[in-house]
């Protein structure tokens, strides 16, 4: 996704080396996927379902 | 001792032989007081960079080269960047890329020494709709 747009970063983070991150992104299981810091996507999911719920970070919230 | 073994190398060797495009992977850590996973790191950046001249590891000293720091947005260490011909691709790996979080370097490594995206035209055509900063973060572990 990241080589795909210029506005993407990725970060793979090893969960046990970084508590820190793991402790303020509630990490219990893994893989677990966290988009500009707020969606949570727990699991390996399927490709689709994966993107559209990275992109609801991208929409703005309904008022 | 390797952390790859002979048939381990064989096998990347091979995959990597698709590469076309020099990658370099820039790898900040700290000497001292740093991570004791920056020499882990070290290693299997280096093991990986053996199987292939169009792979580099260019060391970055987390305290000192402040400016590459900022310019990637590296806050920890031991910290792994993606480059393709000298260009961010925006994928990062935080701490040593062991056990399995390996495969996810050498698939990185090979999308940016390849320009060959997996992902199905219709996510590709999803992705292109992105206009604003997504941070992604992805948690695993080695085992």
């Amino acid at each position: 996704m990241a080589f795909s747009n210029r506005h993407i970063t990725a970060t793979s983070v090893e969960a046990t080396e970084f508590v820190d991150l793991s402790r303020k992104f509630r990490v219990t299981g893994v893989p677990k996927t966290i988009v500009n810091d707020r969606i949570e996507i727990l699991g390996a999911v399927p490709e689709p379902e994966f993107i559209e719920t990275a992109l609801q970070t991208t929409e703005e919230p309904k008022t | 001792m390797g952390l790859l073994s002979a048939s381990d190398e064989a096998v990347l060797r091979q995959h990597l032989a698709a590469i076309d495009t020099p990658v370099s992977l820039l790898l900040f850590t700290q000497t001292i007081g740093g991570s004791e996973s920056g020499p882990v790191a070290r290693q299997v950046l280096g093991e990986l960079a053996a199987l292939n001249d169009k792979i580099s590891v260019v060391e970055k000293n987390f305290v000192l080269d402040t400016e590459d720091r900022t310019a990637y947005g590296i806050e920890r260490e031991p910290a792994i960047v993606v480059l393709r011909n000298g260009e961010d691709t925006r994928m990062r790996f935080l701490g040593a890329p062991t056990g399995y979080e390996f495969v996810p370097l050498v698939e990185a490594v090979l999308l940016a020494g390849t320009g060959k995206v997996e992902l199905e035209p219709d996510s590709q055509t999803r992705l292109a709709s992105v206009s604003a900063p997504m941070d992604i973060k992805v948690f695993s572990t080695p085992t």
